[in-house]
């Protein structure tokens, strides 16, 4: 079977009448979640994600569910950058820049309708980019050992330290606090208890659920109530609702750049949407120069943005599905979900899981047809949502997060372990450590260790088998590249200023 | 001495307590060449270097954080704090109905509610989730106070 017969495969999983209608479900909350400031995909997958396994949903029906919620808040996100100047996630802040002058002029309409367009005009060219890529990757991967694995899981961290946060060492520790949450409990090989401190609720290790509900949602409560007294006001739509062709081919060429671009940035371990949304804004800016009115309502710096966040989205599958290293916060919250299951993501998938790799991948096409459907007629209902009170919102998001975590163990030791890390993590967010780094650490620390043992043994303990590989001494070069990341970009950008200048 | 440093510091002291935990840890049979304690200690080590290297460096490296706090803020962080605990801990015995009502309502007087409508919509909203979960979805949460009295 070739790749095409494989989507068609694909297709048949996601279109059976009960993974359309998860679809549906999930691309309606993603985009109420992603709307909602401070609730971004990483909270909405974390909170569904433990009702997707207690509803005795089949992991494909689980990961479709999972995949709609994500694409859901990148699309979410930007009717609040647009209508009240707040992004809902963090995809969406180059929105903000355009779309609210955009609304202030009576053209939120537009704005909104040529946003939805540009998204999925973005998700498309990425799920295209997934189905041409991904299985090539896959054929590729299976040949690596676990030295290659190990290594290549090192790449994946150093990654996030060059390209995410402003400081490197930051990221470095919240991804080491990551691994070293996930070496808690009883050691795979041996059965040695490990930091478990006689407990039995943590023989186990940490629920990952656990780990993520407390992290993201209890942390996000907090962060909020911070700053519940400041109001927004709501725009209004204006007269025209809709865009018209001749706004549609004046940014179609920001789209399908943007689009592209954020791609290849979402393949890339740890760069996720923000990123891509504001490299293509600064490009597209550049590329129009004194012909756009960036910064004061030009429709291309609402379009670029868009495409670009929802195309890394989708490229961010691309490593998940076939390396089983994922490439933003929210893709290691899925490979999470795959591990509930028993699942573990990598190459082997797609030819052991074709059902999970293939619907999944269909249900991406899926998906974005759904919302750019939901999102243009039902915008004003969205919207109008962001008029429910924070009094009531908060309430019910920590009452659902606590039912998810309770649903997998039920055990009281979870929920006040969930609150402590909670708090742990409202710390580490208040100093500016990257909380993605630490889930994708967490995500990655059982693999890294078991994949450096098994190196290891199968080298009876020498060490030289991490770099005797052309792939391992690549991977470490690059590993090293990123290392070097943030000084390199510094260096470039103070000489782009002399330049400049 | 800033937030930050006595924070980071703090993280290194746990990790030098789990690296020596960590020494403890050896396989009574030797299943292969590294046992369960080299990896916890490389990684704990790692991190008490970066934590040190963020509790001591020179000023110059660092960036101003302006953690925002005042009396009042400080005051309601706390204080929802202590309601997620102590729902949590009584998520079970008092059940899901009764946890959820005083818990949406201690949280939605924090985030500005007026009484009376809050607790109304904490009633709600116990309710309305009790009857999602348990019912639709089939998420089994404790009844608790009312397990005599409900179903």
């Amino acid at each position: 079977m070739d790749t095409f017969d494989f989507l068609m495969h694909g297709f048949s999983v996601a279109t059976t009448p009960q993974n359309l209608l998860i679809a549906f479900i999930g691309a309606f909350l993603g985009t109420i979640v992603g709307m909602l400031p401070g609730l971004g995909p990483i909270n909405g997958v974390a909170i569904l994600l433990p009702f997707a396994y207690a509803l005795g949903l089949p992991p494909e029906s689980a990961l479709i569910l999972l995949a709609a919620v994500y694409l859901g808040c990148e699309y979410g996100g930007r009717i609040s950058a647009i209508l009240i100047n707040v992004p809902g996630d963090a995809g969406a802040i180059m929105t903000t820049l355009d779309g609210y002058p955009l609304a202030r002029q009576g053209k939120a309409g537009i704005a909104l309708s040529l946003s939805a367009v540009s998204s999925f005009v973005g998700a498309t060219i990425a799920t295209i980019g997934v189905v041409l890529f991904a299985p090539i990757l896959a054929k590729w991967a299976v040949s690596f050992g676990p030295a290659e694995y190990f290594v290549l899981m090192v790449f994946a961290i150093t990654c996030l330290g060059g390209l995410v946060g402003d400081q490197p060492v930051k990221t470095g520790i919240s991804a080491l606090i990551g691994l070293g949450l996930a070496t808690v409990g009883v050691d795979a090989v041996t059965g040695i208890y490990r930091f478990t401190f006689d407990s039995v609720n943590l023989s186990d290790g940490i629920q990952f659920t656990t780990i993520v509900i407390g992290f993201f949602s209890v942390s996000e409560i907090l962060i909020l109530l911070e700053r519940t007294t400041t109001g927004h006001k709501v725009v209004e739509q204006g007269k025209r609702s809709l865009l018209n062709f001749k706004e549609f081919t004046f940014s179609l060429g920001a789209m399908l750049r943007s689009g592209l671009m954020g791609f290849v940035v979402g393949i890339l371990p740890g760069a996720g949407a923000t990123i891509a949304s504001a490299m293509t804004y600064a490009s597209e800016r550049k590329i129009a120069g004194d012909t756009g009115t960036f910064g004061e309502g030009d429709l291309r710096g609402v379009a670029s943005p868009e495409a670009a966040n929802n195309a890394s989205a989708c490229g961010s599958f691309v490593p998940m599905l076939t390396l089983g290293v994922p490439g933003s916060g929210t893709t290691a919250v899925m490979m999470g979900a795959l591990t509930l299951y028993n699942i573990t993501p990598g190459p082997q998938l797609f030819t052991q899981q074709p059902d999970i790799v293939w619907g999944l991948i269909a249900s991406l096409f899926i998906c974005n047809v759904i919302l750019l459907v939901l999102n243009i007629p039902l915008v004003g209902l969205f919207a109008k949502l962001l008029n429910v009170p924070s009094y009531v919102l908060i309430p019910s998001i920590a009452a659902v997060s606590f039912v998810g975590v309770y649903s997998i163990n039920s055990t009281t030791f979870d929920l006040v372990f969930m609150v402590a890390l909670g708090v742990f993590g409202y710390f580490l967010r208040k100093l500016n450590f990257p909380l993605s780094a630490l889930i994708l650490g967490y995500v990655l620390g059982e693999l890294m260790e078991s994949n450096l043992r098994r190196a290891l043994s199968i080298s009876q303990g020498e060490l030289s088998i991490l770099w005797s590989s052309p792939i391992t001494i690549a991977l470490w070069l690059l590993a090293i590249l990123m290392v070097f990341m943030p000084i390199i970009r510094s260096i470039y950008r103070k000489r782009y200023k002399k330049t400049a200048v | 001495m800033t937030m930050e440093r006595l924070f980071s510091g703090l993280m290194a002291l746990v990790c030098f307590g789990l690296i020596y935990l960590a020494y403890g840890y050896t396989a009574p049979i030797a299943y292969d060449p590294i046992g369960p304690r080299p990896y916890p200690i490389l990684i704990f080590s790692l991190l008490a270097l970066g934590t040190l290297v963020v509790t001591f460096r020179p000023a110059q490296f660092t960036k101003i954080i302006d953690l925002g706090f005042n009396k009042a803020i400080i005051r309601n962080l706390i204080l929802c704090v202590i309601a997620l605990l102590v729902y949590g801990m009584f998520f079970e015995s008092l059940g899901f109905p009764v946890a959820t009502t005083l818990m949406s309502f201690a949280v939605g007087l924090l985030f500005d509610g007026k009484p009376v409508k809050t607790f109304i919509f904490s009633v709600i909203i116990s309710i309305a989730l009790f009857i999602l979960f348990d019912l639709f979805l089939d998420v089994k949460l404790p009844l608790g106070l009312l397990s005599g009295i409900v179903g």
